[in-house]
């Protein structure tokens, strides 16, 4: 099949022109200002929030309507008013308090091994080979399987606990560091070396600053995977020493069958997660990575 | 022998003031994953002061890596470098960089504090209150009075380049070391940038040693032009470029000059991807 011929033609010749001046444009909506609807729905706490609020309404609504026994799914309601009762006659601030410095104590040291690890490893290649060798064998590992051993090793006490926490932490913060460290710009370092950085000076100025959204990422999934796995330590520990905490306080209801009550504990679980991930890690993004533009 | 003397001015040429920087048959190789690259061959120059040096040649000729020579970051296998008589051993704050690259800013502090971040680490100024004073100066000599307290991401290419040039100066190094300073930006920002960089040079006269690709660039920016043959590098010469500006663009001279150092590039070359329009 031949292709049909075409024409080869030049661009179509047109006069020029050029504006003297241009005038006000002919139209108002140059800079409209949102209405209130357009601009609350902009707002992301406002649609997160209305989301909540509709899971809370359906919760309540669902539970009442279909006259679902307590026992097995208490209604909004009732996890409320149990929540109340539990700090007021169980010690759930106590449980909390227990958790929490537990939990603190363990990121602190685990904070301290992870940049430790992160500084052996950027120091030279061999580090880094040990570094990336040990987390990839590691990391993979739940903390929670090392708690029986843990147990063993450290006794029923909170060695054992802090032990598992420092498992969850050590690896994705080092682990996180490091990759950060590795991956500043290299313009970056030769700045930092031109203007005389060496050594502690250059680390503190220069990588940790660049490498802080890897190392902000590191903390956040150190504190995630601590979190959940301090709750399922205290929920096995719990039970075999009837020690404290949270993961405690939700088994020990269940125990005495107050669903409520380990419902309100749940709850509680998912509060104290929500205010550390989307309140403290949110405020410290805002004022530095996103802040300084460097938020992926 | 000859090779030696390959860069080395011809007798009885020599001005009489003494020259800020000596780069004398200097080879500099740098190692990839698979290979020993030898990126410039018995290369030699001299600076003299207010000197606006330019490396001109084609990708591979090594003129990048001869400046991160200067600046100290690589060593040379072979000859030497001085700077002031004193031989370069390692970076320092008397060669500041200036690189292509717009992740040259420290992204956490503002445009001021990154001035003062140098003037204070590169020990000019003792006390940050100095530095900030110093600082104000040279935001308000690259024209960015008003964004002293903005972050870099917030600023356009040309203005974060401006921030650069600014805490270079602002060291006021023995030479200001710029790697293709402009080659990331748009055609129309890098002629005014170009016409800027001139204008600060006009105000303090000061040393700039400066990397290109463009021939163009090159008769633009620099009284005078070191043209470098690729793979390896190595000096094929040493040219005037003073007479050469904004003013006289496209002029006859401007073209005849543009067209000799095209040639010399790529006469004895089958044109591959690189190649550049004439004129």
């Amino acid at each position: 099949m031949a292709e049909p011929a075409r024409a080869l033609r030049d661009p179509v010749e047109r006069p020029e022109f050029e504006h003297a001046g241009i005038g006000a444009a002919n139209t108002a909506d140059v800079a409209r200002p949102l209405s209130l609807f357009e601009r609350l729905s902009n707002v992301d706490p406002v649609r997160k929030f209305t989301v909540l609020l509709s899971v809370i309404v359906l919760w309540e609504v669902y539970t009442r309507a279909a006259n679902v026994p307590p026992l097995i799914f208490p209604t909004f309601q009732d996890t409320v008013v149990a929540l109340w009762r539990g700090f007021a006659d169980y010690g759930l601030g106590g449980q909390i308090w227990a958790s929490m410095s537990l939990l603190l104590t363990g990121y602190a040291i685990g904070l301290a091994i992870g940049a430790m690890l992160s500084f052996i490893a950027v120091s030279s290649r061999f580090g880094s080979d040990v570094l990336g060798t040990l987390t990839a064998m590691l990391n993979p590992l739940p903390a929670i399987a090392l708690l029986p051993l843990a147990l063993i090793w450290f006794g029923l006490g909170p060695k054992s606990l802090v032990f598992v926490l420092l498992h969850s932490i050590v690896w994705p913060v080092a682990l996180n560091t490091h990759t950060g460290f590795m991956s500043v710009a290299e313009p970056l370092r030769m700045v930092g070396r031109n203007y005389g950085l060496r050594n502690v000076r250059y680390v503190a100025k220069i990588l940790i600053p660049a490498a802080f959204p890897s190392i902000l990422a590191g903390l956040k999934l150190g504190w995630a995977f601590a979190w959940r796995t301090l709750i399922a330590a205290e929920l096995v520990f719990g039970a075999a020493t009837q020690g404290g905490g949270l993961g405690w306080f939700i088994f020990a209801s269940r125990n005495e069958m107050d669903i409520p009550g380990a419902f309100a504990g749940l709850l509680t679980v998912i509060l104290i997660g929500f205010v550390v991930e989307n309140v403290i890690f949110r405020n410290i993004e805002q004022r530095t990575v996103v802040r300084w533009g460097m938020h992926t | 022998m000859s090779e030696q003397a390959v860069g080395a001015a011809p007798a009885g040429a020599a001005p009489a003031v003494a020259p800020i920087l000596e780069v004398q048959g200097v080879t500099l190789q740098y190692k990839t994953k698979d290979h020993l690259i030898t990126a410039t061959y018995r290369v030699g120059f001299q600076v003299y002061p207010a000197d606006r040096f330019v490396l001109l040649g084609p990708s591979g000729c090594g003129k990048s890596t001869l400046l991160k020579g200067v600046a100290g970051f690589m060593r040379p296998v072979e000859g030497e470098m001085r700077l002031k008589g004193r031989r370069i051993e390692g970076p320092g704050p008397d060669r500041v960089m200036v690189f292509q690259e717009f992740d040259q800013l420290l992204p956490w502090k503002t445009v001021r504090q990154n001035i003062t971040f140098a003037l204070v680490n590169g020990g000019r100024c003792a006390r940050e209150a100095d530095a900030d004073e110093i600082a104000m100066t040279y935001i308000r000599k690259v024209k960015l009075t008003g964004f002293e307290n903005t972050y870099p991401h917030m600023l356009s290419g040309g203005m974060k380049q401006r921030v650069a040039i600014a805490r270079g100066m602002a060291m006021e190094p023995d030479i200001l070391l710029m790697d293709e300073p402009f080659a990331s930006l748009d055609a129309l920002t890098r002629r005014q940038m170009q016409e800027e960089l001139l204008g600060l040079w006009d105000d303090t006269r000061f040393t700039v040693l400066f990397v290109t690709q463009s021939i163009e660039e090159a008769l633009l920016v620099g009284s005078r032009i070191l043209v470098l043959s690729p793979h390896p590098g190595q000096v094929k010469a040493e040219l005037n470029a003073n007479r050469h500006s904004h003013a006289n663009l496209g002029s006859p001279e401007f073209v005849a000059l543009q067209t000799r150092i095209h040639d010399m590039l790529f006469a004895d070359r089958v044109l591959e991807q690189e190649a550049v329009p004439r004129g």
